[in-house]
């Protein structure tokens, strides 16, 4: 045990101290804050006066105008504005006033009508620069929409209060329903759940894959510089292959907790509060179960991961051919987070459910669905029981193979050789 | 009972032997030579005394006991192919493999800081390994196998790749070592260390011991074949005595090999004869001559 202390304190020491693991740190929390501010400033520099300026010729179509200007003006945040262009004389001069506008940065596009006897509105073409912009002939479309349902419905004679029945909007609020407790979650926790399932499976496949890879570099290189050799024989590899793992899983937490600590400690200021709201986040909202769930699968997930990268780094003799031999785990890896991320959208299909039973994807998965979907609890626990088995079963493999694997040197052995190393070797 | 007692030690890798029934016994305060061609298995057998892997039959005792991870801390070993941490600190890493070996970091400091003041170089204690030369590495490597003190030391190619001042550095510390009690397994290439440093020695060859015993008894058990002349002006007709296999004209005389010892006596007196002999001299065989004729004749 206290050779392993040694192991670890002398792994958290090295790493703590590199340059390359500060800087690191520090770029990432520096992207984090930022990151986190960053709905914030979206939200001030699209403040009043960003608004899309509009030209129109004065003077034409004045009660559609008007319609707009007045549906536009209901916006807490006015997408639109209608400006008015003065021209007059035929339909040349008109278009070559609003291009004028246009070339002087007066407006950004402009609209033109064309009567249509038929629909009884005219038609409205959109003039713009700029190619595709959805953004503001959207708004056009529904405001164009909403103007001409008013005149067709003032036209058909109802009255004011039959007219505010028709156009009030349905009001269509989702709760998840959960066996356990009737209420479910809200809308709020759903999004809260969303946003931090997706921020915690980045959060794991980062630290599982760059703990991991520093954990195989880290071995390979002492595999390769030869002071392996001293080492096996003045420790137990068991010793120092755990003493690594856990080693670098200490130096990777407080990594994590200073990042995570960085993101949420700014979110939480007063100005992000409306900006959060505004994406259904609610960082209060968030359940205990979630984050107790987050840390076991990250435990979990990391020291399966984390194994199986120290017991290829064992076999590999040069860091050149790493990335080579462990492209297979890192496929795995990627597989888990990618299917994650496709079951963010499909937390209850069968697919998710049958992946989230998978060892190598439960940490992701399982993590998934308790964040979104609602898994029974013998699943959950079926999860976790095999997700501990395979930790176990892989740390007692790994060992096997790391005892062998930092002895051999020479080309990237096979299956078979380990295999017949181990039997050589009795371990 | 001896510190190291090796017992008909038997290593199979799949279908080809490794090492085949090897014994032997290294003393308190001895140097025990472990010989071989490349590929003879004295790196197998030294992992097994250091216990990496276990022998497939036969027994190491260390003290009397059987291998246990509690005989770690009294071994010390010197790998063939040296290796630190290159970006580590020298100190660091002494100090990280001294309290692996269960040394308390106090201890391991004051020791590691005489270590490199007797070798003359107190400024590396700061310095990473791979901003020193190879020599040097080559001494923190040395630092790193003996700063426990173990009382089994394993040095595979103890001195490969130092200048003959460090070869001299090294070996007087290793001498030191060994007056001061260590077991030290010693393997080299250069006979003319064994013949200096070991009592006892085995030489291997294709995984079986073939040569093993104290070098005087090894060296008197082959014939004296070799004469050596020295002499001022041409001798000629030494290649015609009766027992002579062949004479060759050197810079300061004859080489000659012998069938039988007692043609020294005749080959001295015709040398005499003809000029003035002023060296001569019936040589007992090197241990390289006794190497080369074991492990080659074995070739064939």
């Amino acid at each position: 045990m206290n050779s392993m202390w040694t192991v670890i304190a002398f792994t958290m020491r090295n790493k703590l101290r590199s340059k390359s693991f500060i800087i690191t740190t520090i770029i990432l929390g520096v992207l984090l804050v930022v990151g986190a501010n960053v709905p914030y400033f979206i939200d001030k520099l699209t403040g009043p006066g960003s608004a899309a300026k509009v030209g129109y010729i004065a003077g034409e179509q004045d009660d559609i105008v008007k319609g707009l200007e007045q549906q536009f003006g209901l916006d807490d945040k006015r997408k639109v504005e209608l400006v008015p262009v003065e021209a007059s004389g035929s339909e040349a001069d008109k278009n070559a006033a609003l291009q004028q506008a246009i070339e002087g940065g007066k407006i950004k596009g402009y609209l033109t009508f064309t009567e249509n006897k038929e629909v009884g509105f005219p038609n409205v073409v959109y003039h713009s620069k700029k190619m595709l912009d959805s953004n503001t002939s959207g708004t056009l479309q529904t405001g164009l929409q909403f103007v001409k349902t008013q005149q067709a419905v003032r036209d058909a004679n109802l009255t004011d209060e039959q007219f505010t029945k028709l156009t009030t909007p349905v009001k269509l609020d989702t709760v998840q329903i959960s066996d356990k407790n009737a209420d479910g979650k809200t809308e709020a926790q759903q999004g809260t759940a969303i946003g931090l399932t997706y921020a915690i499976l980045i959060l794991l496949f980062m630290s599982v894959m760059i703990t991991g890879q520093l954990i195989a570099t880290e071995i390979t290189a002492e595999k390769s510089s030869r002071v392996m050799e001293i080492i096996v024989t003045s420790v137990a590899p068991l010793k120092q292959m755990f003493g690594k793992v856990i080693g670098t899983f200490i130096v990777g937490l407080a990594q994590l907790v200073v990042l995570v600590g960085a993101s949420v400690g700014n979110l939480m200021l007063p100005h992000n509060k409306g900006a959060l709201d505004k994406y259904g986040i609610d960082l209060s909202s968030v359940e205990p179960k979630m984050i107790i769930f987050a840390i076991v699968m990250y435990l979990l997930g990391y020291f399966l991961y984390a194994m199986l990268f120290a017991a290829i780094g064992s076999l590999v003799s040069r860091t050149e051919d790493l990335s080579q031999t462990s492209m297979p785990v890192t496929m795995l890896t990627l597989a888990g987070f990618y299917i994650a991320i496709y079951g963010l959208t499909n937390p209850d299909s069968t697919f998710i459910t049958v992946c989230s039973f998978i060892p190598f994807f439960s940490p992701f998965i399982l993590f998934l669905r308790i964040g979104l979907a609602d898994p029974a609890w013998w699943e959950i626990v079926l999860s976790v029981g095999l997700l501990i088995a395979s930790v176990l079963a892989i740390g007692w493999l790994a060992a096997k193979i790391y005892r062998v694997g930092v002895l051999m040197y020479g080309k990237k052995p096979s299956f078979k050789e380990v295999f017949k190393a181990m039997k050589a070797y009795k371990v | 009972m001896n510190p190291l007692i090796v017992d008909k030690v038997y290593k199979q890798y799949g279908d080809k032997t490794a090492v085949n029934g090897l014994s032997f016994e290294v003393a308190q305060g001895e140097i025990y030579g472990l010989l071989g061609a490349n590929g003879a298995g004295k790196t197998t057998t030294m992992r097994m005394v250091l216990g990496l892997i276990l022998p497939d039959g036969g027994s190491i005792r260390y003290r009397g006991k059987p291998y246990s991870t509690e005989q770690l801390s009294m071994l010390g070993y010197l790998p063939e192919e040296r290796g630190m941490y290159p970006k580590i600190k020298v100190s660091e890493q002494i100090l990280y493999l001294a309290q692996l070996r269960g040394m308390s970091r106090r201890d391991a400091d004051a020791n590691l800081k005489r270590w490199l003041d007797r070798f003359q170089v107190p400024e590396y204690y700061n310095k990473k390994v791979e901003e020193l030369s190879k020599g040097n590495q080559q001494k923190i490597q040395f630092i790193a196998a003996v700063i426990h003190k173990p009382s089994i030391l394993i040095m595979d190619e103890a001195f490969s790749g130092l200048d003959p001042v460090n070869v001299e550095l090294l070996k007087s510390t290793v001498k030191e070592l060994r007056d001061e009690g260590a077991s030290i397994v010693f393997s080299t290439h250069r006979m003319e260390h064994v013949e200096e440093l070991c009592r006892n020695i085995t030489i291997m060859h294709k995984s079986n011991p073939v040569l093993q015993g104290p070098i005087r008894q090894i060296k008197s058990r082959f014939p004296r074949e070799k004469v050596v002349i020295g002499a001022e002006t041409d001798i000629s007709g030494l290649d015609r005595i009766p027992g002579v296999v062949s004479a060759t004209r050197t810079e300061r005389g004859y080489d000659l090999l012998v069938s039988r010892k007692e043609a020294a006596q005749d080959i001295l007196k015709h040398a005499m004869a003809q000029s003035t002999v002023e060296r001569f001299e019936l040589l007992e065989p090197t241990l390289n001559e006794i190497f080369i004729k074991t492990v080659g004749e074995s070739h064939e």
